[in-house]
């Protein structure tokens, strides 16, 4: 039987890759595409707490069901900005949408 | 211990999609990785007996999240393909720092940590639809309520902000 920590371990593995793309990638879609991997692991991570330690209460499933909900609106409003940023001004690169910095 | 060889064939699967998605060049190819990442997630959620929640996984983002990523990757198809520079900051190493600290922290502590005293259970409870429904509309009604308007919300502002102005 496969124990807790394999899960854990591989969440951890998972998340990290997504932090990594979320740092190093210039591409808005690219930075979202991590973000997903990150919220994956996340939800692995409840769904294995809930499975393996908490059968009766299941409160890591319940967490699990509201992270996909929230990551679905989360995508779709972020996609609507990266369209929203490429009409205006043709690129969908983050390094260049800075207008908000000073 | 059929399972446990399955389990470490998507386990590998799941590592290997997921680096392929923030390692790859091609824009395209890291959105195909990045569907094989979510599968082997719903299977992890299969092994882990929660069907339901695996369903739902394939569903939502298997199917919607992934057609959404893809249609936004073909609407602002532009320059950054091709080279690392392209496609990767100036910040590469210092995000491999970063990333590659924080999974030997997060490993060491999955790892030590003993999650339960008195020892873990080797193997997953099942966790029936009926538990799911009774936890979601019993005990957390009101937030599966603000969960729907806040996704009504999130439609309505995405269509607002994506919508073609007039005089534009």
């Amino acid at each position: 039987m496969v124990p807790l920590e394999n899960y854990l371990v591989l969440s951890a593995i998972v998340f990290a890759l997504g932090v990594y793309g979320v740092l190093a990638r210039r591409n808005a879609v690219l930075v979202l595409m991590a973000i997903e991997l990150m919220l994956n692991a996340v939800s692995l991570n409840f769904i294995a707490f809930a499975a393996y330690l908490d059968p009766g209460k299941i409160t890591g499933a319940i967490f699990a069901v509201f992270i996909i909900t929230v990551a679905a609106a989360e995508v779709g409003l972020a996609l609507a900005i990266v369209i929203r940023l490429f009409r205006n001004r043709a690129t969908s690169n983050v390094d260049e949408a800075a207008i908000l910095k000073w | 211990m059929a399972t446990e060889v399955l389990w470490w064939i998507f386990a590998a699967a799941i590592v290997a999609f997921s680096a392929g998605t923030v390692f790859s060049r091609s824009v395209l190819h890291s959105a195909i990785f990045l569907i094989g990442s979510l599968a082997g997630v719903g299977a992890m959620y299969l092994f882990l007996t929660v069907e339901f929640l695996a369903l739902v996984q394939f569903l939502i983002y298997g199917g919607a999240v992934t057609v959404l990523i893809l249609l936004a990757l073909m609407l602002t198809r532009s320059d950054a393909r091709g080279t690392p520079d392209a496609v990767n900051g100036p910040q590469l190493p210092f995000a491999l720092l970063v990333s590659g600290g924080l999974m030997a922290v997060l490993i060491g502590v999955a790892a030590g940590t003993d999650w339960r005293p008195g020892g873990v259970p080797d193997s997953p409870t099942n966790i029936g639809i009926e538990t799911i429904s009774e936890r979601l509309f019993a005990d957390f009604g009101a937030p599966f309520v603000i969960a729907s308007a806040l996704l009504l919300v999130a439609l309505v502002g995405a269509i607002i902000l994506a919508r073609q102005e007039e005089g534009e």
